[in-house]
C-alpha cells in the first residue's frame, strides 16, 4: 500500500498493511531543519522544504503543512491578536495569542443579524486597526495559493497533506477568542440564547468557506478544531446545548460532500466521546492529544471511527526514546488492534522534542506496526 | 439581624455555590440592608467558594464555572468593600507571588489560580506573563512573600521554570521561599526535576498549597 492507500484504509476501519504514521508538524520542522521560527513563519517557501524534510526524514504517511504556523491562516482565522516570533516575541518562540475583549456583548448581534464578514469586520478592525475587509480579503488570496501549493508538493513527495481546510471550531470556540475566554465563560450563563442564535449563524457561514477551499486544493478532509468547547472547560450539557448543533451540522454537510472530517480534540474528552458516537460510521477521524484517555476512546469510539494520536509532548520532549518505544508500541497493539488507528503525536510535536524520540515513533512502526 | 440574617447568609452561600448570579447579589443586599457584619458576608461568601471548589474538584463543576464563580466573587467582594474598610477588618490571609514564566504569554490558567487565591482571602503580587527571574527575585525582596507560584502552558517553558528557580537560589532567597508550579503540561515529575517544592494539578490545589504554607 502507498500512504494514500494506508489512510483511506485506516478511515474506513479497514485493515491497512501496517499502521500509517502522521505526527503534527508545525514548529518542530524548524527546530529540525535548522531554521528559526521566525524564519519558519515569515518565509513559505522556507517553511515547506522544513516540512517535507521532516516528514520525509521520518517516513510519514501524512503530514500538516504547518498550517498552524502560517502568520496569514492565523491573522485571518483566529480573532485574537497574534504574537509572532522575531516581531513580538524571541525568534524562536512559537507564536502565541494574546486575547482580550476585543469584541463586546452587542457584537452578537452583528453576526446574528448581518453575518459573519461584517461581524469580522466590526472584530478584526479593532485587533488590527490597519486590516479592512478589502486588505483582508487579498490576504486570504494569496494565502490559499500558497497553501494549495504546499499541498501538491507535499503530494508530489509521496506524502498525504492533512487537511484542506481549517475550521478553527465550534462558535462557542471561535467567539471565546474575540470576547476573551473570561467573558465567553460568563456569556455561557448570561446569554446563552444570544450564543445559539449566533452559533446558526456563524456555521452557516463559515461551512462554504471551508467547502470551497476543499473542492480548489483536492484535499478531502477538513480540520475541526475542538479545545475550549471540552469537558475540561464546560459541562457536557453545555456543550449538546451550544456547540453540539455546530458539529453535527458541519459533520454531516462535510460528509455528504464526500469529504472526511477530522475533529482535532485538544484537553480532555473523555466525558464527550459519547457525543462523538453518533457520526457515520468509517467517515471520521478522531485526532486527540494525549490528555483524553486514548484507550476508552477507543472502546467509545472505535467501530465508529479511526482514532489517530497521542505520544504526549512530554514524552517526545523530556523522556527518554525508550519511554517513546514503549508507549508507541502499547499505542499499536492496543489501540492498533484490527485496524482504525493512525500513530501520532499529541497535538503539535513540541518545539523542543528530541529527534532520536520522533524517530522511535518510526521504528516503533517498524517493528510492531505491520498487520501481517 | 437573628433568624432573618441567619437565613440569608445561608442562602448567600447556596445561591453562590450554586452559582445563581442574580440570587446571589439579592440576597447580599438584603445582608447589606439588614447590616450584617462584613466579615459574616465574606465567611459565608467563602464557604459556597469552598463548595465550588469542592463540586470542581468532584467533576461536578467544569472550568468554566469556576471561572463565573471567581466574577460573582469579586463583584460580591467590590459591594461590600466599602463595608469592609470601614470596619478595619481587610487583613489577608498572606501575600504570594504569581507570574506565567518567561517565554510564555499565557495567563488563563494564572488568572484563575489568582482569582481562586483571592477569594480564600490571600494577597496575591501578579507579575503578569513572559516574567524572567529577576522579576521574581526584586518583587520576593521587596514583598517577603514566602510563596511563589510557577506557571506555564509550554514544555518549551520548563528550561524557565528552572532559571527562575536558579535566579532565587543564586540571590540566596531559595531557604525563604516555597516554589510552586501549574499548568497542564507541568507534572509531579518536572517538579522534582527542576527542584520546586510543590506541584498543583489544578487551581483548586494551589489554594490548598497556599493554606498550607501560611497556616
Amino acid at each position: 500500500m502507498n500512504s494514500h492507500e494506508r489512510i483511506d484504509a485506516a478511515v474506513a476501519l479497514e485493515i491497512p498493511d501496517r499502521v500509517p504514521l502522521a505526527p503534527l508538524l508545525d514548529h518542530w520542522a524548524a527546530t529540525y531543519c535548522g531554521i528559526t521560527n521566525a524564519v519558519l513563519m515569515s518565509d513559505g517557501e522556507k517553511r515547506i522544504q522544513a516540512v517535507i524534510k521532516t516528514a520525509t526524514d521520518f517516513h510519514w504517511d501524512m503530514t500538516y503543512v504547518a498550517d498552524t504556523a502560517i502568520p496569514g491562516l492565523l491573522k485571518l482565522g483566529v480573532p485574537a491578536k497574534l504574537k509572532l516570533p522575531g516581531e513580538d516575541l524571541p525568534e524562536n518562540s512559537t507564536h502565541q495569542f494574546e486575547e482580550k475583549a476585543y469584541m463586546n456583548v452587542e457584537d452578537y448581534d452583528v453576526l446574528i443579524s448581518e453575518g459573519l464578514i461584517p461581524f469580522l469586520a466590526t472584530v478584526m478592525s479593532r485587533i488590527y486597526p490597519d486590516m479592512t475587509i478589502e486588505s483582508a480579503l487579498i490576504d486570504l488570496a494569496a494565502v490559499s495559493a500558497e497553501i494549495t501549493s504546499h499541498l501538491n508538493r507535499v503530494k508530489e513527495a509521496g506524502m498525504v497533506p492533512a487537511t484542506g481546510f481549517m475550521l478553527l471550531g465550534t462558535a462557542l470556540e471561535f467567539l471565546s477568542y474575540a470576547r476573551g475566554i473570561t467573558n465567553a465563560f460568563m456569556d455561557i450563563r448570561r446569554y446563552p440564547e444570544k450564543i445559539r442564535a449566533a452559533a446558526k449563524r456563524y456555521r452557516e457561514d463559515i461551512l462554504p468557506l471551508a467547502l470551497d477551499a476543499v473542492r480548489q486544493n483536492g484535499v478531502k478532509r477538513i480540520f475541526i478544531g475542538l479545545s475550549r468547547s471540552s469537558p475540561t472547560f464546560i459541562p457536557p450539557k453545555v456543550f449538546a446545548d451550544l456547540c453540539l448543533p455546530d458539529l453535527e451540522f458541519f459533520t454531516h454537510r462535510i460528509i455528504e460532500e464526500g469529504i472526511t472530517p477530522l475533529f482535532h480534540c485538544d484537553t480532555d474528552w473523555t466525558k464527550c466521546l459519547h457525543f462523538f458516537a453518533r457520526f457515520p460510521r468509517a467517515r471520521c477521524i478522531m485526532e486527540l492529544d494525549s490528555f483524553t484517555d486514548i484507550f476508552n476512546a477507543k472502546k467509545v469510539l472505535g467501530d465508529t471511527m479511526v482514532i489517530k494520536g497521542d505520544v504526549p509532548s512530554t514524552l517526545t520532549a523530556g523522556d527518554s526514546k525508550q519511554e517513546v518505544l514503549d508507549y508507541c508500541k502499547r499505542l499499536i497493539k492496543e489501540i492498533g488492534k484490527g485496524g482504525g488507528f493512525i500513530l501520532s503525536t499529541g497535538c503539535s510535536i513540541p518545539n523542543n522534542a528530541k529527534p532520536e524520540n520522533i524517530s522511535a515513533m518510526t521504528e516503533a512502526i517498524e517493528e510492531w506496526g505491520y498487520y501481517s | 439581624m437573628g433568624l432573618d440574617n441567619d437565613k440569608n447568609l445561608r442562602g448567600l452561600a447556596k445561591a453562590f455555590a450554586d452559582l445563581k448570579e442574580e440570587e446571589t447579589y439579592e440576597i447580599l443586599e438584603r445582608c447589606v440592608a439588614g447590616n450584617t457584619p462584613s466579615l459574616q458576608i465574606i465567611h459565608h461568601l467563602s464557604a459556597g467558594m469552598d463548595e465550588v471548589g469542592r463540586l470542581y474538584k468532584e467533576g461536578d463543576y467544569y472550568l468554566s464555572e469556576l471561572v463565573f464563580s471567581g466574577e460573582i466573587f469579586k463583584n460580591a467582594v467590590a459591594r461590600i468593600k466599602p463595608l469592609i474598610e470601614a470596619a478595619g477588618c481587610s487583613k489577608s490571609s498572606g501575600t504570594l507571588i504569581m507570574g506565567t514564566v518567561a517565554g510564555d504569554i499565557h495567563d488563563l490558567g494564572k488568572n484563575i489560580v489568582i482569582t481562586l487565591l483571592t477569594c480564600a482571602g490571600f494577597e496575591v503580587i501578579d507579575l503578569g506573563v513572559d516574567v524572567p527571574g529577576e522579576m521574581f527575585v526584586e518583587t520576593v525582596k521587596a514583598s517577603g512573600a514566602p510563596l511563589v507560584g510557577l506557571s506555564t502552558l509550554l514544555t518549551t517553558s520548563f528550561s524557565s521554570m528552572q532559571d527562575i528557580i536558579n535566579a532565587l537560589t543564586k540571590a540566596g532567597l531559595r531557604g525563604k521561599v516555597k516554589i510552586m508550579i501549574g499548568g497542564s503540561s507541568t507534572s509531579e515529575r518536572l517538579k522534582e526535576q527542576i527542584g520546586a517544592d510543590y506541584y498543583g494539578r489544578d487551581a483548586t490545589d494551589a489554594v490548598t498549597i497556599a493554606k498550607q504554607i501560611f497556616r
